[in-house]
């Protein structure tokens, strides 16, 4: 896998989403992470070494405290992969819209019936 | 006639374990919208010129689109037209794999509120359909991240 589709396997689990958000508003130990899940603080080591494999966090290491904190560039390569994506939906339903402006000019001529008569 | 003012840029969200969800306003009715969504000769003007490109929106028919290197297929499951449809897509032939797409037009004003359902097989299947680029949704840390960019 490359670093987008690592980051994207990592992101697919909500416990490991709500942790990035948390961690997006500045850097925790496990203990603090653990505090607002209902789940054991080994199964969040868990989550994080996936997200740290991932590249999208890392440990720093401050006397026997450990806290961890998200990699500023993997998140921003994966911003504007998402951003780059999210413009190519929008760009193809613009194109959408032109056709429907087309179809609105078309329908706004008078309809059906008059379509069967020879243009004289 | 006025350009086309679209009120709400495209929204692509996770929902659940299984779906991505796609919602778009249009300014035109829903029929008009299913013309687009569903004939042929307008669906290559925005999804782009193909060599194959067949719909067949009843249930029991099947649609076809293909480009030069690869096609999406498979079969179409419940219609109501113009407001419903469900269809399965599979990618160059793969029919053991591709998500279940469930569009919904539904009159919003003189417009159209469209939400598209993109269902996969389970999370493993979404996950990788996000990573192979189908989409660009991850709700909450989307934001989270779009915060993020700007603090850091």
């Amino acid at each position: 896998m490359n670093t987008v589709d690592q980051s994207f396997a990592a992101l697919a689990d909500p416990t490991r989403r709500a942790i990035v958000a948390r961690l997006a508003q500045g850097e925790a130990t496990v203990q603090e992470l653990a505090r607002p899940f209902s789940i054991s603080q080994p199964a969040i080591s868990r989550h994080l070494k996936v997200l740290e494999d991932a590249g999208l966090i890392e440990t720093r290491i401050q006397g026997a405290a450990r806290p961890r904190r998200l990699k500023a560039d993997a998140v921003e390569e994966l911003w504007d992969w998402l951003s780059q994506f999210r413009a190519l939906w929008e760009a193809k339903f613009q194109k959408l819209d032109a056709v429907l402006d087309g179809l609105a000019n078309d329908t706004d001529q008078p309809p059906s019936d008059t379509a069967e008569r020879s243009p004289s | 006639m006025n350009t086309t003012t679209n009120p709400s840029p495209v929204q692509v969200v996770v929902d659940g374990d299984t779906d991505v969800v796609v919602t778009r306003d249009f300014t035109h009715p829903p029929a008009r919208v299913w013309r687009a969504l569903t004939e042929p000769a307008l669906i290559t003007q925005w999804l782009g010129a193909m060599k194959r490109c067949e719909m067949d929106p009843r249930p029991g028919g099947t649609f076809h689109y293909e480009w030069e290197e690869f096609f999406f297929s498979g079969p179409v499951l419940a219609v109501d037209a113009p407001h419903h449809m469900t269809h399965v897509e599979h990618f160059n032939g793969d029919i053991t794999s591709g998500p279940t797409i469930i569009t919904n037009l539904v009159a919003r004003g003189t417009g159209t509120h469209m939400t598209q359902i993109m269902r996969y097989a389970n999370h493993e299947a979404r996950a990788a359909a996000i990573a192979a680029g189908f989409t660009d949704g991850q709700d909450d840390v989307y934001d989270k991240l779009e915060a993020l960019q700007i603090s850091e």
